[in-house]
């Protein structure tokens, strides 16, 4: 009898379970899924999207391959995703940790303008920096440069500016995003842990260590792996500080920029959706290394405590 | 030794606020600029050093806008736009966050990286097809044909799952089990109000991103009835005549708004916080 | 089992209420008035500064019944929307304007267009300049995508001041006696050099263009070979007049579009401007000061050529293809191009303007007085017809990379071939 009862009860919970996840995969069959097999058939064809399509099995990965134009951006990618979004999380963390202070004052005004970046738009984003970081020796950042002693960069156009100049960018743009997070992260943990370890003599920085690290590890991981999606697929940043060069010159071209330069100025949308699957499988790789790397972080925590 | 460690307090008091006040400026200042130019006439964008402080151009520069763009009918249709995405994200997230963390059912690990996966194909590329069939469906040049798009939302059931697993206890959902509570039952008056804090964060991520895409928007909606602000703002920035003043007090006039909708969900995120603790 | 019930409506009220409101918002596109002969709505895709806004109203209020919705978009985005809603076969508007350098990308749609040879439009072909016409016409001249618009002709801009300051002549016949040649018009840079040590053109892409807006073939010919390894190729001669300039340090580094640009020529920081008639506008609304500056010559003949224009061409999902076509008809008669010159700098692609009074007698404040217009309208008509190519715009960006790696520093005979290289690269896909 009891049992019956249990069982009934798991079948519930599975029916429920099936039921609130359902919108989404509803939606995704309606909206998502037909793009999805469009872009890996494409990969498999020659098409300038209008005329007719020719199977060209697999050449368009074969030229993608061997352009060195991809693996130039490839690198790009790395690199900024690198520059732009690993110091992200590190910062985004100490904000995150400083907001979360109970004594702190003016807690609304600090997190709305730290957070003030994300809601910016582009356009006058692109505006700024692209006045700020622009190629002539009395730009801002030159100027600046210019008091250290340093000589003017172009910053559009050289191999090392145009990338330092977009990682800044990307970085300024979205720490605010990732301190969102961690906030929200932080705001799962009970109060009273914090009450218990300052009971017992914690300082602030073994409190970060041995309670805000691990309970927030969940939180790292989820910001690690969307970073990463997100640098690997960085498009809108670059394409809008560089303007009319965007899809000319290689300094800062990124993976998706490679390919949408394919699909809407080569035509070439063959050759794009190949692009996108190697980019697929970069991003798999990547992301679950970089996943794994901030599981071990605090695992090794919790080893050195016990 | 209560002196020095008072001393310490203030000190480590003192490079917070300093750290603070230093990423709060760098991250408004961009924002000010804007407001700077919205002020001035277009010829200010040129000038080198770059002009710091405010004109005396404020309305005739908002007043060009008005005349060029249907602002406020634009406002509105974003407005629209961003708040049925927001609900409908926050819904659908938090229900299939719910199911994720706290139900055991087959296939739960799959239908999840399913999830993950879906938000790998970068959108440039799914923009024919996605245009495709929206055209198809007749959704094109409305608002429906932009939001089904937005409503794929991978972010916001990772971040639900995450944060209920962490936050709502399964002792709680098993005392309320025994006490004859339907899953959906549960999910409202138990899960909902201890998440509130996550659809703050959740909802200003949704609402700020929805509000500031712009390639998708422009894809789908022609009509300038249809016309949200990101739309009408980039038929502001067309390259002749350029008029910088006016650009710049269109982007800032529509970024003022967000800023609000932003205090808003702070306020929420704050209240939550403390009803949290009490509890 | 009622919970599970009770949070699928919930769900699905939802659902409904959200798509009545979104469907109830606006509902109003083109194909509404389809099956009523007396109202008929025309969409039409416009970018950049046109008077095309004023023009549809006037057409409105004179063809009752005829209602004409205008989207004006910036140049990329409304080229890349286009290029999608045609490649969905779904959503083009009834009436679309291209740009010339993006016309081959399109004419490999030739099924999504109306041909408007076979609405009539042969019989106004001898309103338009030949070449002009022609350009917009398929590779075996049967098919005619678009009426002709605006055109481009270059001309010289040139700094008043900088001229006076360096002891160059400043009338314009003057300064076309002088520079009648390309070595003419080093020989002028280089006095600007010495005497100002400012650079005499703004850019690499300007120096670049001198001789490609005018050479007769550029990258590829019509089968889609690439010709630019071929002896006397015009692109390696304006390469090597590029190279030659910048080694002279006559090219400047302000790269057209960006705010440094506005800023150098506001300050007046290089002597000349090979652009064309639009090219005032976009001066006025980025350089303010620099009104009254500049006047204009004709070019030496080697220079002179085409920088921009557009045709006005009907998408064949359209059901109202007559409709459209007596609207872009008259749109881009002689009467209404001249109304398109005065208010919006549009330069007339029908001769017949350039004899009208008001186009010949127009001073324009902005060039000190100066009359203008018979100096592009002499280059208008010098103009021949060059074949482009789906992947020209791609293809000259690769050159003007390696051009602006040379400017700081490269050794051109390396970014030449590396130039060569890559476009072979984007061809081969």
């Amino acid at each position: 009898m009891w049992k019956r009862k249990y069982r009934s009860e798991e079948q519930k919970d599975k029916i429920s379970a099936y039921l609130y996840i359902s919108p989404f995969f509803i939606i995704f069959a309606i909206i998502g899924l037909y793009p999805a097999i469009f872009s890996l058939y494409l990969a498999f064809q020659r098409w300038n999207g209008l005329g007719e399509m020719e199977f060209v099995g697999l050449r368009n990965f074969t030229i993608v391959l061997q352009d060195p134009v991809f693996w130039k951006s490839v690198y790009n990618t790395i690199v900024m995703g690198l520059m732009g979004t690993a110091p992200q999380l590190v910062v985004g963390i100490i904000l995150a940790f400083i907001l979360n202070q109970t004594y702190l004052k003016f807690k609304n005004t600090f997190r709305a303008m730290i957070f003030m970046p994300y809601i910016t738009s582009m356009v006058a984003v692109a505006l700024v920096f692209g006045v700020f970081f622009s190629n002539n020796e009395t730009a801002l950042a030159n100027y600046v440069l210019n008091i250290f002693g340093l000589d003017p960069v172009s910053w559009k156009t050289s191999e090392w500016g145009a990338k330092i100049a977009i990682s800044i960018m990307v970085f300024w743009r979205w720490v605010g995003y990732n301190t969102i997070i961690y906030l929200a992260g932080l705001q799962s943990i009970p109060k009273s842990l914090y009450e218990a370890a300052r009971i017992d003599g914690a300082n602030i920085l073994q409190q970060l260590r041995y309670i805000t690290i691990p309970l927030l590890k969940p939180f790292i991981i989820l910001t690690v792996f969307f970073s990463t999606v997100g640098a690997l697929q960085l498009f809108t940043e670059p394409t809008v500080f560089l303007g009319n060069a965007a899809f000319s010159r290689t300094e800062a071209m990124t993976i998706v920029m490679y390919l949408y330069r394919d699909a809407f100025n080569l035509q070439s949308f063959g050759t794009a959706s190949a692009t996108a699957i190697i980019l697929l499988a970069l991003i798999i790789i990547f992301s679950a290394i970089n996943t794994y790397l901030s599981s071990g972080l605090g695992k090794k925590e919790r080893r050195a405590k016990s | 030794m209560s002196t020095a460690r008072q001393k310490l307090e203030s000190l480590k008091k003192v490079f917070m606020y300093g750290f603070l006040a230093v990423v709060s400026l760098i991250s408004i200042f961009p924002f000010y600029w804007m407001f700077v130019m919205a002020t001035r006439p277009s010829a200010a964008y040129n000038s080198i050093p770059p002009t710091m402080t405010p004109g005396d151009r404020l309305v005739e520069n908002f007043q060009a806008v008005l005349n060029k763009i249907p602002f406020f009918g634009a406002l509105w249709n974003t407005f629209v736009l961003c708040v049925v995405v927001t609900l409908v994200v926050l819904l659908i997230s938090s229900l299939a966050g719910f199911a994720f963390a706290k139900f055991k059912f087959p296939g739960k690990n799959v239908l999840f990286l399913a999830i993950l996966l879906t938000m790998i194909i970068p959108p440039q590329l799914g923009l024919i097809p996605q245009y495709y069939l929206v055209s198809k469906f007749h959704l094109l040049d409305t608002l429906l044909g932009v939001m089904i798009v937005f409503f794929l939302n991978p972010l916001g059931i990772f971040l639900m799952r995450q944060y209920i697993s962490n936050s709502v206890p399964d002792e709680l959902i098993e005392a309320a089990k025994l006490d004859g509570c339907s899953n959906f039952k549960i999910f409202r008056s138990i899960v909902l109000p201890i998440i509130l804090p996550a659809f703050a964060t959740l909802g200003i991520i949704v609402f700020t991103a929805t509000w500031g895409e712009f390639l998708w928007q422009f894809t789908v909606l022609r009509d300038p009835a249809s016309y949200t602000i990101q739309v009408a703002l980039s038929s502001l920035n067309t390259t002749n005549n350029v008029d910088f003043g006016m650009v710049m007090s269109g982007v800032f006039w529509a970024t003022l708004p967000l800023v609000v909708v932003f205090l808003m969900f702070n306020k929420l995120f704050i209240s939550s916080i403390t009803e949290g603790s009490v509890k | 089992m009622l919970n599970f019930k009770r949070s699928l409506l919930l769900f699905l009220v939802l659902m409904v209420t959200l798509t009545l409101g979104a469907c109830s918002d606006n509902d109003s596109s083109g194909n509404v008035n389809e099956n009523n002969d007396e109202n008929v709505t025309l969409d039409f895709w416009v970018f950049g500064a046109t008077n095309y806004e004023d023009l549809a109203e006037e057409y409105e209020a004179e063809n009752p019944g005829i209602k004409i919705n205008v989207k004006v978009s910036e140049l990329g985005d409304h080229h890349n929307s286009l290029f999608t809603a045609l490649s969905a076969e779904s959503g083009a508007p009834d009436i679309a304007m291209l740009e010339v350098d993006q016309l081959d990308r399109f004419k490999q749609a030739q099924d999504r267009f109306v041909n408007l040879y076979d609405l009539g439009a042969e019989d106004i072909k001898d309103d338009y300049l030949d070449w002009k016409w022609n350009i917009g016409k398929s590779t075996d001249g049967e098919f005619l995508f678009g009426l002709p618009t605006d055109i481009g002709p270059k001309a010289m801009f040139y700094r008043v001041d900088l001229f006076e300051e360096a002891g160059l002549p400043t009338d314009p016949d003057e300064v076309e006696a002088l520079i009648q040649t390309k070595d003419d018009f080093i020989s002028a840079g280089q006095t600007i050099k010495e005497e100002l040590d400012k650079p005499f053109v703004d850019s690499m892409e300007m120096a670049y263009r001198a001789i490609m807006d005018g050479a007769e073939e550029s990258y590829f010919d019509t089968e889609g070979n690439l010709l630019i390894e071929q002896n006397g190729n015009a692109v390696k001669k304006a390469f090597d007049l590029a190279v030659e300039m910048n080694d002279l340090g006559l090219v400047g580094k302000y790269d057209m579009w960006t705010p440094e640009w506005g800023n150098a020529v506001n300050n007046g920081d290089f002597a000349v401007e090979m652009g064309a008639a639009w090219l005032k506008g976009w001066i006025l609304g980025n350089a303010p000061e620099a009104n009254g500056q500049f006047k204009v010559a004709t070019l030496p003949t080697e220079f002179a050529g085409n920088w921009g224009g557009s045709y006005v061409t009907i998408p064949n999902e359209t059901k109202n293809s007559e409709e459209a076509y007596e609207f872009i008809k008259w749109l881009v008669s002689p009467e209404n191009q001249l109304k398109s010159f005065e208010s919006a700098g549009l330069f007339p692609s029908a001769p017949a303007v350039y004899e009208m009074e008001a186009f010949k007698n127009a001073s324009d404040e902005f060039f000190g007085g100066q009359n203008t217009a018979q100096y592009f309208a002499k280059a208008a008509e010098d103009i021949s017809f060059t074949y482009k190519g789906t992947k020209y715009v791609s293809a000259q960006d690769e050159v003007l990379n390696s051009l602006l790696n040379i400017q700081n520093g490269a050794d051109p005979d390396e970014e030449w071939q590396a130039a060569v290289d890559r476009i072979k690269a984007i061809i081969s896909r």
